[in-house]
């Protein structure tokens, strides 16, 4: 191909929306800021940037649709900040090293903070700190229902004491929270009654302390970590408003306090050794974790009938989950060529507890009780793989697994009449499995992995469980300084038909990327992914009119065919300007459908509207990024998200179109 | 509950056990008095700033400068020489690859051997050997770059998503649906649910190709991590949940679908498994399908988690309704 004829071809390429050296428009990463970085304070180095700016967001169509895939909203934010600290000399009074790094403070959505403070040989404080507002939308469609956002936050702070030691300390703590509104439903006041929606006020929290001794001795380290876990949760479901059912139904009052209480201890050990020719791995855990449950149900109102109703159900619950599990790892190293791996992991599940169920109705005074029921699984997998150089363009490897699995289980109450007393299951399933594969390396820059998969399990749970499947994965990848071109394809099949439940799934992944700097000013990257899935499952269920009855000659069946697509481009004019744009694309055609068309009956379109959700979500940005001086740069940056589904199926339209942008300031130094 | 691991297996495992860790500690012993002498000399840090001292000048930031630092370290394990070997041959050929250890002429087993000789004593590489990236030759400086790093922590050598883009392409294209694990936006990372070092075996599903996946708290499914109200224990158990997982109704990485679900009608989700047939399920005669109380045609049942709102567990309603 001649240089014009590829100037041609590559023309149309820039000019596309584009570029990812990053999927969110801000903050404003890889631009540098003059070429001097770091002041020396002391006996310290210091670098620093820090972006603050303001996001602005309108949004048309669905808000709660939004609200719930992006979040985006006005306002001022720290968009990002980095710091390091090095002593010169890494002899500091009370530190060596400090690392901090912030996204998003403010209000964005997304939020973090990693911090880590270390002085050599003595001790290091590592905090990671992150938080996802969310908009919670409660069940499978957004639908609009409330504005508020859900606060997902995590914490973790590590202290190393002697990190470079052969003997160390860890002491630990983790904690995560969820606080915020929610909807929930209920059906009330028997099966076939209305379903309400239900305000929900979720309050969980999960705190954890740990600590943990990290030790050498000869040529084996060993690990013991011991560990509490705390989780509460208070949350409380409401009805607000009178809610009018079917006629003459309605529900006027409702409130459902739940408080739960869990803890689980734990050990943890690990011993690790490794010499020229073996390495060891032995790993052992075990856990006890218990939870108390309490649950006071008040409902008021009238029955579909149109009788009042007044029920209140009281639960008392106990739950326990002692957890063991292990593992051993061997790993031969015969020669430079030559490596076999095996592992043994064994783990042995049990929970069981109390629960008394008890329901009043305030007019028959009836009340039914569940009490015990229990679920046991024990899992042991080995696995044994070998690793053969055979030059250093070659290499292969193979191997078997074998899994077997018990699952164990029982339902008992204390009502003799009730469908549950005494019932009680027992099911084994093995599953045998072999791998295969090569990796090819031509030069330097060329290199291909490609891995094939086949097993079958004898007897699994469930009709959607791998039965008999099998599985290729494959990657090339081509790199040198400037291009990085890159393919791959995956395929899963898996079939496990019985009776009414001849199920089989299809899915393939086609996948090319490629990246080109060209020079410092101009890079282009790319990708293509196309993922297929196919599936077709025997189906059961009750339908029809005025009485409903049993259906089973439908198939479940399922298509989309996936097209996401990115090309980007980053521009910049000598140290002046950044321009960054992008597009990233992902579009389901479904099936192939234009549309959805009427079957020849209620039940076979009930689920020809389930086979295929066409739909197309784009996000195409633009920033631009001036040096204002040799430390200071003005960045300014648009983003729009369009989210289109071809059919109403899920009785309502979700889509939503949003502009998003920031302008901000970035200071570095 | 003991006809398919009986009583005598268990001993049996725990004997191998015990036999191969012995032979490994005789073999370690061994090993260490067959060592080999060093060729080379040291000629320490100082000396190679000389011809690199753009490497130098920076290495105060990086955490491998401790090394020298602390000025405890033996030769062997100390700045430049600590990773590319004794470079007395290297000065005196007044440079050039083929006298010192060069990472660009290494194979992915030496640069994983060499990094090892300091970086084996930390649990989240005690699988390293066995991990899916050693087996497809993917080398710790496939990932990392000690001296351009793109984050001072762990010295990666791009941001941690982009680094993985790189060749999980595929994978991009699922953190880019409209429902997904917010990892572009840097809600969450990779590696918060994987290790790339390698993870042990998986305790919730049959054993297929390796995910890295990490245990949460050692022994249970990552998404429990963040997802603290799933975990449990509850009285009343979902067993797909426990037992296959939650890949058995989500996609975890990003969907089409709302709630990461793998049907976009989430009554095709349950009734796939809740249709009656075959040996499935605990008893070994089907999963329980729904009863004639359900009439399809009422899209209110075409919801199903309408009214099973407690779908992954309950603690007081086998049905998962309240």
């Amino acid at each position: 191909m001649t240089n014009t004829r590829f100037a041609i071809l590559l023309f149309p390429a820039l000019l596309a929306p584009g570029l990812l050296a990053q999927d969110t428009v801000a903050p404003t990463t890889g631009e540098p800021v003059g070429s001097a970085r770091g002041t020396n304070k002391g006996d310290y180095n210091i670098v620093q940037s820090w972006e603050a700016g303001y996001r602005f967001m309108s949004v048309g169509g669905d808000r709660g649709k939004y609200s719930g895939d992006v979040n985006y909203r006005d306002g001022f934010r720290l968009l990002s900040s980095q710091m390091t600290v090095n002593s010169k000399d890494g002899k500091g009074k009370y530190f060596d090293e400090i690392i901090l790094s912030t996204q998003g403070l403010g209000n964005d959505p997304y939020e973090s903070a990693v911090l880590r403070v270390a002085k050599n040989g003595l001790y290091r404080y590592d905090l990671s700190w992150r938080q996802n507002d969310y908009f919670n939308t409660a069940l499978v469609v957004s639908a609009g229902q409330h504005a508020q956002n859900t606060v997902h936050r995590w914490e973790d702070h590590e202290v190393t004491l002697f990190p470079e030691k052969n003997f160390r300390i860890r002491a630990g703590y983790g904690g995560v929270s969820l606080d915020g509104p929610a909807l929930s439903s209920q059906q009330e006041f028997d099966t076939k009654g209305d379903v309400y929606p239900v305000f929900r006020n979720i309050r969980e929290r999960f705190d954890e302390y740990r600590i943990a001794a990290d030790g050498r001795f000869k040529n084996f380290k060993f690990t013991v970590q011991r560990r509490w876990e705390f989780y509460k949760e208070d949350t409380k479901d409401n009805q607000i408003l009178a809610l009018k059912g079917t006629a003459p139904a309605l529900l006027t009052s409702f409130v459902r306090p739940q408080p739960y209480r869990g803890r689980t201890p734990g050990w943890m050990g690990n011993i690790y050794g490794e010499t020229r020719w073996i390495a060891l791995n032995a790993h052992a855990s075990y856990s006890s974790g218990t939870g108390d449950y309490a649950q006071n149900e008040l409902a008021i109102g009238l029955d579909r009938f149109g009788s009042s109703a007044n029920r209140q159900i009281a639960v008392r619950a106990h739950g326990n989950r002692p957890v063991a599990a292990g593992d051993f790892a061997t790993t031969v190293l015969p020669g430079k060529r030559f490596s076999i791996v095996n592992n043994l992991s064994a783990s042995n599940t049990r929970m069981n507890g109390s629960n008394l169920f008890q329901q009043y109705d305030a007019s028959t005074l009836s009340f039914a009780t569940v009490n015990f029921q229990f679920l046991g699984i024990r899992l042991v997998t080995n696995s044994t793989d070998a690793h053969f150089r055979i030059s250093k363009r070659l290499d292969v490897f193979g191997g078997v697994r074998f899994s077997q699995r018990e699952i164990r289980s029982i339902e008992d109450t204390a009502d003799a009449g009730s469908k549950f007393d005494g019932v009680s299951g027992q099911q084994t399933n093995s599953t045998k499995a072999g791998v295969f594969g090569a990796n090819v390396f031509l030069g330097k820059a060329f290199r291909a992995h490609f891995e094939g998969e086949i097993g079958r399990n004898d007897n699994p749970l469930t009709p959607v469980s791998l039965r008999d499947y099998h599985a290729i994965r494959s990657k090339l990848q081509y790199r040198t300084k400037t291009w990085t071109l890159g393919g791959g394809y995956n395929d899963n099949y898996n079939t496990n038909s019985v009776q009414i439940t001849a199920y089989s799934a299809h899915s393939r992944t086609y996948s090319a990327n490629g990246s080109w700097t060209a020079k410092s000013w101009v890079s282009v990257d790319a990708g293509y992914s196309k993922l297929h899935l196919d599936t077709i499952g025997g189906i059961v269920f009750f339908a029809g009119s005025p009485r409903a009855v049993r259906v089973t000659d439908q198939q479940s069946m399922y298509v989309s065919n996936i097209h996401a697509a990115n090309i980007g481009l980053r521009f910049a004019l000598r140290k002046y300007a950044d321009l960054v744009v992008g597009y990233n694309l992902t579009k389901d055609t479904g099936d192939g459908r234009a549309m959805l068309t009427a079957q020849s009956s209620a039940n076979a379109q009930i689920l020809y509207n389930a086979q295929t959700f066409p739909l197309t979500y784009q996000t195409p940005l633009l920033r631009l990024s001036v040096r204002l001086t040799e430390k200071l740069r003005w960045n300014v940056g648009y983003q729009y998200y369009g989210y289109h589904e071809d059919f109403g199926l899920l009785s309502l339209n979700q889509g939503y179109r949003a502009n998003t942008g920031y302008t901000s300031l970035l200071w570095a130094f | 509950m003991r006809n398919g691991l009986s009583h005598g297996l268990w001993q049996r495992l725990a004997l191998l056990f015990l036999a191969i860790f012995l032979l490994g500690s005789s073999s370690l012993a061994r090993a260490q008095q067959g060592a080999a002498a060093p060729e080379n000399k040291y000629v320490g840090g100082q000396v190679c700033r000389t011809c690199h001292p753009d490497v130098w000048l920076n290495f105060n930031r990086n955490p491998h400068f401790k090394s020298v630092a602390m000025g405890n370290q033996t030769p062997e394990k100390t700045g430049c020489e600590g990773c590319h070997g004794a470079g007395g041959n290297h000065v005196a050929a007044k440079g050039g690859k083929a006298t010192i250890k060069a990472f660009s002429t290494m194979t992915p087993g030496q640069a994983l051997d060499t990094c090892l000789t300091c970086h084996s004593k930390d649990i989240s590489r005690a699988n390293i050997r066995k991990s899916a990236h050693t087996e497809a030759d993917v080398a710790c400086n496939n990932c990392h770059s000690v001296h351009k790093p793109a984050t001072p922590k762990f010295l990666l050598a791009k941001q941690q998503t982009q680094l993985c883009y790189t060749c999980h392409a595929d994978v991009r294209a699922q953190f880019e649906m409209p429902s997904k694990h917010r990892v572009n936006e840097g809600a969450v990372q990779c590696s918060d649910c994987h290790n790339p070092h390698g993870a042990f075996a998986e305790t919730w599903r049959t054993g297929t190709g390796s995910t890295m996946l990490t245990n949460a708290r050692e022994n249970e499914q990552p998404c429990l991590k963040c997802h603290i109200d799933k975990r449990g224990p509850f009285v009343f158990e979902h067993e797909p949940v426990r037992v296959e997982g939650c890949a058995a109704c989500h996609q975890p990485h990003g969907s089409t679908n709302a709630k990461l679900l793998r049907r976009p009608v989430v009554f095709t989700v349950c009734l796939e498994c809740h249709n009656g047939g075959g040996t499935f399920g605990r008893q070994g005669n089907g999963v329980q399908a729904q009863t004639s109380s359900h009439n399809l045609q009422d899209p209110k049942y075409q919801r199903c988690v309408l009214c099973h709102v407690r779908i992954h567990g309950s603690n007081s309603d086998s049905n998962f309704l309240r």
